[in-house]
């Protein structure tokens, strides 16, 4: 009895967190999905981890964020041996940034060369990325689909009511210039009306030089910049110092599900980034 | 502006200097090199060991445990101190006395590779651990300056105090209780290494520790003289590579870096040069056939890689003819070379029109310039599309610089080689002749 409820589950592997959550919203208890990585770790170099080998050896489907986010996974792949069905989330969503570096005559830093891969930050994106989880869910267990629309439905509304409530909170903000670590936050700036100047490490690990550094303290000033966005890992000692020499004040914002215990959830990762930002804008 | 933001970081490199130089010093007579990255890696350690006991990077409970391992890392360094001649020449011959560098590479290893396995139990500020050891110069607080400029004056007291066992354990000689006096240069070592690594990052911490005792070695005869030497090289570099980082706008702890192998470079070769010059006055011209074999093996080597390969990458030949437009200009058509002032003046052009543009975004961006989200956009397309441009026009260059080398690989390659190889040759003879004297 129990080995066959086991079997009559997908096994499905996400590449983050956050598609985790999605795919779990879709697929119900009709799946079992695991992210592979941890969210609290860098994500731009990661060495592959037997669990990852022994989870994607038995998954049927990898949900990934695509573009060049995953350098490791055609590794791990080839590593585990399979083929599962692949499902790029990319796809779905209107990517910002295309500008392939090659082209540039001045090479400036580009850490994601296929256009920026936070796009998961967009609460609205959600909705067609569920879409592609819940028709590759459908193509592999025909006979839940109905049972995938339903529970993609239910999670859009709890999306559409989060999505009011969020909106109403940052609409006091709108158009409210900040500066950001590193380049992590258009999408969620674009969807709540912040206007991200710039960034301090264009590229992460990389210090920025002292003119660079001089110049953007003096715009910050000029302009009223009130808030830098940062991650939990950007670097604590040179936002200090840019919150000094600037007056803006950093605010740290969690930039996936899991990266600090409270944000439990895809849901609960806006309503904690939210009420951070409005906490900070309103002093 | 600048000296606002760069006064700190100075004083921040001034109080580096004045304890490393000294340090290093010992370092370099000990011959444990690397002893600094075990310690500030063992430090690492510690701090994660912290964050797995559930205490925050930033706290003194992290200080505190940094603190123990510290103690430990330097308790290992000191009980295995090398003992000349204890195990040489013993029974058959076949004892080796292991040097203390071997220690110090396992050490650094071990601790590295248990802060990997760590970190992956205890993820949260892991990034913070590795922000440990890169550092960032530029975002010193007064605090920090203070902190460190006291730390470092006590230690320089206690050494001061207890200079001669220290002096003599490393600089060789006879000393009772070496092993306690070891744990102290050891214990004393580790806690400036370990709070500088915090500001300055490893790299920094090593070319201010290593970089002024090697040439202080080169130059100095007497302890003092190298202590004074070091200090002036500390002081002169940080000065001059924060001004460099400035005004090129450089990562600063990367310059600084670079900064000391330019000068270590600087004064090798002078002293090469100036040493050469002493035995072509006790041994004639034959002094520089060592010399010749090497710049006519260079040379053969370029014009046969510029005859096989005319395509590659010739660094060498790219670098003159940027300096020198006229070499490449017989090599080109009528037609080609105008082609190629064409391409040369678009991108003088277009990079002057981009930088104007990129100035009218940046105002746009920052608020100083009012312009509609729309025309925005079109500015952003339009400054990618120029830049294009200007990339288009040097690939031109490039290709045109394709179309020389094919006719260059044989008129400019094989005489190059010939030329070489005749060089190559004469030098060789003339050191055989000067060997058999």
């Amino acid at each position: 009895m129990l080995c066959l409820l086991v079997a009559a589950t997908l096994s499905v592997a996400a590449t983050t967190t956050d598609l985790r959550d999605l795919v779990h919203a879709v697929g119900g208890d009709r799946v079992t999905v695991e992210s592979l990585t941890d969210p609290r770790h860098d994500p731009h170099a990661r060495e592959i981890h037997p669990r990852q080998l022994a989870l994607l050896s038995r998954a049927a489907l990898v949900v990934r964020i695509g573009l060049d986010h995953e350098p490791w996974l055609p590794r791990a792949l080839r590593a585990a041996g399979t083929t599962p069905r692949d499902v790029d989330a990319s796809r779905a969503v209107a990517v910002l940034d295309p500008e392939t570096p090659r082209l540039r005559a001045d090479r400036r830093p580009h850490v994601h060369a296929f256009g920026n891969t936070h796009y998961w930050l967009d609460p609205e994106n959600a909705r067609p990325i569920t879409a592609l989880i819940a028709e590759a869910l459908g193509a592999l267990a025909p006979g839940d689909r109905a049972t995938f629309a339903a529970n993609r439905e239910r999670f859009l509304r709890d999306l559409q009511a989060g999505l009011t409530r969020w909106r109403a909170a940052l609409r006091p903000y709108a158009g409210t210039r900040v500066v950001a670590a590193h380049d992590t936050w258009p999408y969620f700036a674009r969807r709540f009306d912040l206007s991200v100047l710039a960034t301090i490490e264009e590229q992460p690990g990389v210090p920025p030089s002292p003119r660079y550094l001089g110049a953007l303290m003096e715009r910050m000033k000029q302009s009223g910049v009130v808030a830098i966005l940062a991650e939990p890992a950007a670097p604590a000692a040179l936002l200090a110092r840019v919150a000094a020499g600037s007056g803006a004040r950093v605010v740290t914002l969690v930039p996936s599900v899991g990266a600090e215990p409270e944000a439990t959830d895809y849901l609960a990762l806006f309503d904690v980034n939210v009420r951070r930002l409005t906490t900070a804008l309103a002093r | 502006m600048m000296l606002d933001l760069l006064l700190l970081p100075f004083l921040a490199c001034l109080v580096l200097a004045g304890i490393h130089a000294y340090l290093g010093l010992h370092v370099l007579a000990r011959g444990v090199i690397f002893v600094d990255l075990a310690l500030a890696q063992v430090a690492a350690l510690g701090m994660t060991v912290a964050l797995l006991a559930g205490h925050a990077p930033d706290s003194d409970a992290a200080s505190a445990w940094a603190l123990a391992f510290t103690l430990v890392g330097a308790l290992v360094l000191a009980l295995t101190r090398r003992t000349p001649g204890a195990h040489e020449g013993e029974g058959d011959g076949a004892g080796v006395t292991v040097p203390q560098e071997a220690i110090i590479g396992i050490v650094y290893a071990v601790a590295a590779a248990l802060t990997v396995l760590v970190l992956d139990r205890v993820a949260q500020g892991g990034e913070q651990i590795k922000q440990l050891l890169v550092g960032s110069i530029l975002a010193v607080t007064p605090g920090d300056v203070g902190r460190l400029a006291t730390l470092y004056a006590l230690i320089g007291v206690i050494h001061w105090l207890c200079r001669r066992p220290l002096l003599a354990l490393s600089f060789g000689g006879e000393v009772r209780g070496a092993r306690a006096w070891d744990f102290l240069f050891y214990l004393t070592f580790g806690l400036v290494v370990t709070s500088s690594v915090r500001i300055a990052g490893v790299l920094l911490v090593f070319s201010y520790l290593i970089v002024p005792a090697v040439i202080g070695a080169w130059l100095a005869p007497t302890i003092a003289g190298r202590l004074v030497l070091g200090w002036t090289i500390g002081l002169v570099i940080s000065a001059v590579s924060l001004a460099v980082s400035f005004a090129a706008d450089l990562p600063t702890g990367a310059t600084i870096v670079a900064a000391f192998g330019a000068l270590l470079a600087a004064v090798g070769i002078v002293r090469g040069v100036w040493a050469l010059g002493g035995r072509v006055r006790r041994e004639g011209r034959r002094a520089l056939a060592g010399l010749a074999v090497g710049t006519g093996l260079g040379v053969t080597v370029a014009g046969l890689a510029l005859a096989a390969f005319p395509h590659a990458d010739h660094v060498w030949l790219d670098a003159l003819e940027r300096a020198f437009p006229a070499i490449q200009a017989p090599f080109l058509t009528a037609v080609e070379r105008r082609v190629a002032a064409d391409a040369r003046e678009s991108i003088a052009r277009g990079t002057r029109e981009l930088s104007r543009l990129r100035a009218l975004a940046a105002d746009a961006q920052w608020g100083r310039r009012d312009l509609p989200p729309e025309q925005r956009e079109r500015l952003r397309q339009f400054v990618v599309g120029r830049d294009e441009l200007v990339t288009g026009d040097a690939l031109v260059l490039k290709t045109l610089a394709g179309h020389a080398r094919e006719r260059q690989r044989l008129v400019l390659g094989l005489p190059l080689a010939g030329a070489g190889l005749v060089l190559l040759v004469a030098a060789l003879r003339a050191g055989r002749v000067l060997a058999r004297r």
